[in-house]
């Protein structure tokens, strides 16, 4: 099957190209024009926009809390429409099938859960395997297990401790390691009720700093793409913003993600206590080119806070809205799920708010910034389209901001910034920088050779509809969306990463589990076959 | 080979698909109940009911909807076997159906030992409110018992003397329920244990609340027991298929749940379902329904029927005699069964997804 994509604006950074010009695709693959070769299919798309399709580095789809999420909020996510016979489930809210359905008709077509604890792994397989369309790839969390804050603390060294990283993400099954408070959750079982980077893990001695240094290096020892994503400490409070600076500098120059920093973004000044300390936290981020950072905007509306940071989730309890909460207590980090209203009249959101846009905004880099809203803690995925209007825009920025409490709005910098992201910034930080960020060479470009993920977007003045319903959007070569409606599931899969490593580790936990756990390490095996799809894995290089 | 039957007489596992999916089609509000299988029959079996615009029920949805009715309006806070067993130094049982709900609990959470994570490093403190007296005798370790004949009372008695507030009650209870408010209160991770034959919403939702209270000072965290029959790997698979638990109904073309409303007895003995898929692969039960409707029955070798099903397809055991995905017990996990005893036996995924297949997409 030989498909054309005729006149379009190609947008591919990657390449360095922002022109007019025709896209060949076959076989799943874009491929140069091929000579005396008639096309099956000619899709005319002059005066449209032609990316490689979006990459979410950083969003909470699946797994045991999302699942529990699901289940606490049978009120807020009724469904209302009939399901198309071709797309049976995507109608229903919140559901694995709807979640497929939406990212794709949005042009996403890879999208990375940040957020699985090993024992929790078949159950987050099982759920992305019913996640039509997309590819998926999974964080394993680490950095609040006994295994390893005891190899800590016993001095085993760092060769120990990335063999135990790498057979942990082995099976689980991850593309990387996703630390969360580290030291946190475990702090919290013994009834610590805040955690901060030099604070030290009862029972083991360690400070949440010298859990995040192992695991950062183990990363870089393994030569897993993807750097350390970490979800820092001190989330959501005011003054926090120290925190976060602290931890770039702890970052000693090596590579380091920083997830949803908009929640780090905060100073405690003016008579509320509460600022945006944006501009600053911005400077550090652009005198750190080691470090990449995610958002995690947030948007006004009904959400539900989704987090393996029990301690932090535990102690926002107490707002929740609607007026109910669970808080997991796991093996490792375990989860807090807290639903949670963002109003635009409220001087704290409306604070939160502009802090996440002046991130987008001030981080010079886009290749340093990527495009999340932490979801669902943030605001939903679905917001997605809005938020891109409010960084290409500035007019629709400052309507937005009128809205807002004034003395909430005089706690930022935002009035006072003119940037607009244009298409080939958006295509830097939604396609370009997550599949560099994530060592996936096929994809997030359009050069001849990649994977034929591509999305092509009608601009108009409306821009979060351009955004909100892709004109065409192809998956490995198949056509899944036309104007903003999916055709038809296929199945993608889950990116995975194999790092080597000393398979002594697997004997040494195997008589830990038995030990330690009274129970077969092997139970938490995600194994290939129990999944419904064929061939449900591809692999990713580890390589620097 | 799996053995299949129409009205009791042999047939090809193809014929009884067939007519299965002829009874499902000519229905106009078909069930799937019981649906005691692992995850991958939960998923064909609700997709089945998707496009046939019928229901779905699990035989133990009122264990389930004890807790979870509790979550969904007040809230849960819960933990791991294993972090109970590494790490709780009070342990809190409630009600003398644990060890019979769950066999295996004591070498599991191995009361007797010493939690390596408290920091304490003591002997746990075992309480047992309403115990059963066999299983707490047999145990050689220390347990402080309180009897009674109402949870109710008893859990609303205890939260209230944690809080030091009055109850009405005599000089001996008072004296007891204080020593076990005063454990409590000292608890450095204690954990409440639970299980669904004696504890109903109400209880539950005590119980909750008794341990948000205790979180205000100190770690306190519950560990409800749950079903049987992979009830917790059903939920599981409902929530991320459709949003909602079991109880879920596709009458619209999308979901829609309601505990009452799609509870499949009571659609059965009111009229509103009219054929019924009954699923049972971990043990031999069988509906108890009064009324009769065109039953297709997939259920293990031996399975003893009051009425001959219209359709009856043998089906083998998750985990026994294939391998499968389940939630289990004593991880708080689903994970993965290798089978112990692979057999020819057809998994409930395989019978499904056969009469799935006579049944068009737009149906």
């Amino acid at each position: 099957m030989l498909i054309l994509l005729k006149g379009g604006r190609i947008v591919d950074p990657v390449n360095g190209r922002d022109e007019v010009a025709d896209l060949w695709i076959e076989n799943a693959r874009i491929v140069a024009e091929p000579r005396g070769k008639l096309p099956d299919e000619v899709h005319d798309v002059s005066g449209k926009i032609v990316m490689a399709g979006a990459i979410d580095i950083h969003s909470h789809i699946a797994g045991g809390n999302v699942n529990c999420a699901r289940l606490l909020l049978p009120e807020k996510h009724p469904a209302r429409t009939p399901a198309p016979a071709a797309l049976p489930l995507s109608t229903a809210g919140w559901s694995t099938y709807q979640t497929g359905t939406i990212y794709a008709s949005m042009g996403f077509t890879t999208v990375i859960e940040p957020a699985i604890v090993p024992h929790q792994a078949l159950q987050a397989h099982l759920e992305l395997s019913d996640i039509p369309i997309i590819d998926k790839g999974t964080l394993t969390v680490l950095g609040n297990d006994d295994f390893l804050l005891s190899l800590l603390r016993d001095g085993e060294g760092q060769a120990a401790v990335a063999d135990y990283v790498a057979a942990s993400v082995s099976a689980s099954n991850g593309l990387g390691v996703k630390c969360i408070n580290a030291g946190g959750a475990t702090a919290f079982k013994y009834n610590e009720r805040a955690f901060s980077l030099d604070d030290v893990v009862p029972y083991y001695g360690l400070t949440s700093r010298q859990i995040v240094e192992a695991l950062q290096r183990a990363v870089i020892d393994l030569k897993i793409p993807h750097p350390l994503h970490l979800h820092a400490n001190n989330l959501g409070i005011p003054g926090n913003v120290s925190t976060a600076i602290a931890t770039i500098e702890a970052a000693r120059g090596q590579a380091l993600h920083l997830a949803h920093l908009q929640f780090y973004a905060y100073g405690d000044e003016g008579d509320r206590g509460f600022s945006s300390a944006s501009a600053e936290l911005a400077a550090a981020v652009n005198a750190a080119p080691n470090v990449t950072i995610d958002v995690g905007q947030i948007m006004f509306r009904q959400t539900v806070t989704v987090s393996a940071d029990v301690l932090r989730q535990f102690n926002s309890t107490g707002m929740a809205k609607p007026r109910k909460s669970v808080i997991h207590d796991g093996d490792g980090n375990g989860g807090g799920i807290v639903p949670y209203l963002y109003r635009e009249s409220d001087f704290v959101n409306a604070v939160q708010w502009a802090c996440g846009l002046e991130l987008f905004l001030l981080i010079n880099d886009p290749w340093q910034v990527f495009f999340t809203t932490d979801h669902p803690n943030g605001a939903p995925f679905t917001t997605y389209p809005e938020i891109f209007a409010l960084i290409m825009s500035r007019d629709a920025r400052a309507e937005a901001t009128a809205r807002l409490p004034q003395d909430a709005v005089s706690m930022t910098t935002l009035p006072s910034i003119g940037r607009e992201y244009d298409y080939n910034e958006i295509a830097i930080m939604t396609r370009a920088s997550p599949a560099k960020l994530l060592g996936l060479k096929d994809r997030g470009h359009l050069g001849e050779g990649a994977l034929a993920d591509v999305a092509v977007y009608s601009p108009g003045k409306d821009l979060a509809k351009m955004f909100r319903f892709a004109h065409l959007v192809f998956k490995d070569g198949d056509l899944v969306v036309r104007d903003g409606r999916v055709t038809h599931y296929r199945w993608g899969k889950a990116l995975k990463v194999n790092p080597g490593y000393d398979k002594a580790m697997d004997r040494r936990l195997a008589g830990y589990y038995d030990r330690h756990f009274g129970i077969p390490r092997s139970t938490f095996a995600v194994k290939e076959h129990i999944l419904p799809h064929a061939e449900p894995f591809q692999e990713v290089a580890c390589a620097r | 080979m799996s053995e299949a039957e129409i009205d009791g007489k042999p047939v090809s596992l193809k014929a009884a698909a067939e007519r299965s999916a002829e009874i499902l089609l000519s229905a106009r509000m078909p069930i799937v109940a019981g649906l005691g299988t692992d995850v991958a029959g939960a998923r064909v079996s609700i997709s089945l009911m998707e496009r046939l615009r019928g229901a779905y029920d699990h035989l133990q949805s009122d264990r389930i909807f004890a807790d979870l009715d509790v979550m969904r309006q007040a809230g849960l806070m819960f933990t791991t076997p294993s972090e109970a067993r590494l790490r709780a130094d009070v342990l809190l049982f409630i009600g003398n159906d644990l060890t019979r709900i769950w066999p295996a609990m004591m070498e599991r959470l191995s009361p007797g030992e010493m939690p390596p994570f408290d920091l304490a490093h003591q002997k746990r403190k075992v309480l047992w409110i309403a115990p059963s007296r066999s299983a707490a005798k047999a145990e050689k370790f220390p347990i402080e018992t309180l009897d009674t004949t109402n949870l109710h009372a008893t859990l609303a008695s205890l939260r209230a003397r944690f809080s030091g507030k009055p109850i009405n009650a005599g000089k001996a209870v008072l004296r007891k329920l204080d020593e076990f408010a005063e454990v409590l209160k000292n608890a450095r991770f204690g954990v409440a244990v639970w299980g669904g034959d004696m504890l109903d919403s109400l209880s539950v939702e005590m119980l909750y609340g008794l341990i948000t209270d205790i979180n205000k000072t100190t770690r306190f965290t519950g560990l409800p027991l749950g079903a049987e029959n992979n009830a917790g790997g059903v939920l599981q698979t409902s929530g991320w298929m459709t949003g909602f638990p079991m109880r879920t109904s596709f009458g619209r073309g999308y979901p829609e749940h309601d505990s009452w409303r799609f509870d499949t007895n009571r659609m059965i003995e009111s009229g509103e379902a009219d054929a019924a898929l009954w699923i049972s692969s971990y043990g031999r039960e069988v509906p108890s329904w009064k009324k009769q409707v065109p039953l297709i029955a997939l259920v293990p070798p031996k399975t003893k029927f009051a009425r001959v099903p219209q359709v009856r397809i043998e089906i083998g055991q998750p985990g026994i005699d294939h391998d499968a995905a389940e939630f289990a017990r004593e991880t708080g996990t689903i994970v993965g069964r290798d089978a112990s005893h692979t057999s020819e036996a057809l998994s409930v995924a395989a019978v499904v997804g056969q009469i799935a297949q006579h049944i068009g997409r737009d149906a």
